[in-house]
């Protein structure tokens, strides 16, 4: 399974500003009522790590990049990259939707990637 | 408000100890701080043990209650503070709390952690993965290395920094470290060339050139390689706080510990406005300097939390030694050298003192303590009559700042 991703995001009803949907009250101003939003097909890299020592649950895998990107709506999010090649803090991604991994009970772990565009 | 002083520290030779268990160690340091503090025989109000995880490293739970009754402290009260890698920070601040709210008047605190014998590869960096957010980041394959990774990025690119000046914090580290008779790595890093060409394992003209090599330097979180992160160890690290209206009954020249700070920041590092900012150490070093009514020119000397050399540049700007981006360009330029104007990590840091996790928020006071009494050995800071930590939890998510001064 592999497909176009969707990031989604909790808009605060009150001040706007948008956030994940774990924070059960808006950072900023503490109210709790949101609005789904979802993110633009496109976003810009803030930053990127080639890690060579990953975590037990992805013990099959020698390296992975990660990154960390912006939206146009101003959310971030943080995901895997693709590629390891030709990164450059600026360049323009779109997340895409793939397995990352075996956890330790061997499921399949699927979860937004980022990948740069052509 | 009780004013608290420190009249007995305790520090175990932190390293790869194969031939002692999380509770000898705790008890070691614990013995050396109360033997040092001269309260002999005196019954103790109250007992902090700072440790991450010795329930899943140790198969160690109650460790505080265990310990009191090891060294016979009992009834002294007992708790296991938990704070990840600022366990030990947290529990100086508990026992802080204690005596300044005047529930005791002797407590001990003694933060340690044992973690060198496990061998699993990943195990460790995935236990401590765990403090990290469990939808946001921790399923795509977050690791602590990778935020530093992310981190450093991001600092070169927007203060248009060196990598060879974070590499700069890490030979200094070392250089001091090999001062430290408690140090993992009583070593600098032209030991560790001089040493590999010795057996064999290449040759390299300069240290820069053995820093740059894939080989004798690999990378693991790209740009940041094996010499810009701390090793894993053991060992504990110990100091008897007491009511400072009777510290000198006990020891003539007591430490104050007049300022101590704790801030959180958000469990998920890429929500934050700026990753290059540690707001929560922001917040914390100005709450501790606003109880001492101190201010960042009046230190004398530093202790900050070097797990990734990043993070020493960093934090040196946000306790307010530096302006924001200028402080690995400092390091380089030797502002933060024993000497320097203004000394960082005489101890050798996270980096060559080691990181035993609960340990190291203890061990920055307890280097602290050493400089203001000058007992720092050849690694004496001139002058050093005020010291403030960093000691720093999740990645920058929650941090604690004591700030300490020679007692009048």
């Amino acid at each position: 399974m592999r497909g176009k991703a969707k990031i989604e995001g909790n808009k605060c009803n009150t001040c706007g500003f948008i956030q994940h949907a774990s924070h059960l009250r808006c950072l900023r101003c503490k109210n709790d009522t949101f609005s789904r939003v979802i993110a633009s097909d496109t976003c810009t890299l803030l930053s990127f790590t080639l890690l060579k020592a990953p975590p037990m649950e992805f013990r099959d895998q020698k390296s992975y990049t990660l990154g960390i990107v912006e939206f146009e709506n101003g959310m971030k999010a943080l995901g895997q990259i693709n590629t390891q090649d030709n990164l450059k803090i600026g360049m323009r991604l779109k997340p895409i939707y793939k397995k990352i991994c075996d956890n330790l009970d061997n499921n399949e772990v699927y979860a937004h990637v980022f990948e740069p565009i052509e | 408000m009780n004013k608290v002083a420190i009249i007995g520290v305790g520090h175990t030779k932190f390293g790869r100890l194969k031939e002692k268990n999380l509770m000898d160690l705790l008890c070691e340091a614990s013995l050396e701080a109360i033997a040092d503090s001269n309260t002999g025989d005196k019954d103790f109000d109250s007992v902090y043990v700072g440790a991450m995880s010795p329930g899943v490293f140790n198969h160690a739970t109650g460790v505080a209650s265990a310990l009191v009754d090891r060294i016979s402290l009992i009834p002294s009260a007992a708790d296991h503070i938990k704070n990840g890698p600022a366990s030990g920070g947290s529990a100086i601040k508990a026992g802080f709390q204690a005596i300044a709210s005047g529930m005791a008047d002797l407590v001990l605190v003694v933060g340690g952690e044992k973690m060198t014998h496990i061998t699993t590869p990943g195990f460790i960096t995935s236990n401590v993965a765990t403090i990290t957010h469990p939808q946001a980041e921790r399923p795509h394959g977050v690791s602590l290395p990778s935020f530093a990774g992310l981190l450093t990025r991001a600092y070169l690119n927007k203060y248009n920094a060196k990598l060879e000046w974070i590499s700069d914090i890490a030979i200094k580290n070392h250089k001091n470290g090999a001062l430290n008779p408690n140090a993992h790595f009583q070593k600098t890093i032209s030991d560790f060339m001089e040493s590999a060409i010795n057996k064999g394992r290449g040759k390299w003209n300069s240290v820069d050139e053995y820093l740059k090599d894939d080989k004798s330097n690999p990378i693991i979180a790209d740009p940041l390689r094996l010499f810009h992160i701390c090793p894993i160890s053991d060992g504990a690290a110990a100091v008897v706080l007491c009511n400072a209206d009777i510290a000198k009954n006990y020891y003539d020249t007591p430490i104050l510990i007049s300022g101590v700070g704790q801030a959180t920041d958000t469990h998920i590092v890429h929500e934050r406005e700026d990753i290059t900012v540690l707001n929560a150490l922001r917040i914390c070093s100005d709450k501790a300097y606003k109880m001492a009514k101190k201010g960042p020119n009046d230190i004398d000397v530093a202790e900050l939390h070097d797990a990734f050399e990043i993070l020493e540049a960093v934090e040196s700007e946000d306790i307010g030694f530096f302006k924001k981006g200028e402080g690995a360009r400092a390091a380089h330029e030797g502002q933060t050298e024993i000497g320097g104007k203004i000394p960082i990590n005489p101890s050798g840091g996270l980096k060559a003192r080691g990181h035993p996790l609960g340990a190291t928020g203890v061990a920055q006071v307890v280097e602290l303590a050493y400089q203001l009494r000058c007992e720092g050995g050849k690694r004496q800071v001139d002058g050093a009559n005020t010291g403030i930590t960093c000691n720093f939890g999740g990645f920058g998510n929650n941090i604690i700042s004591i700030l300490v001064e020679r007692m009048v």
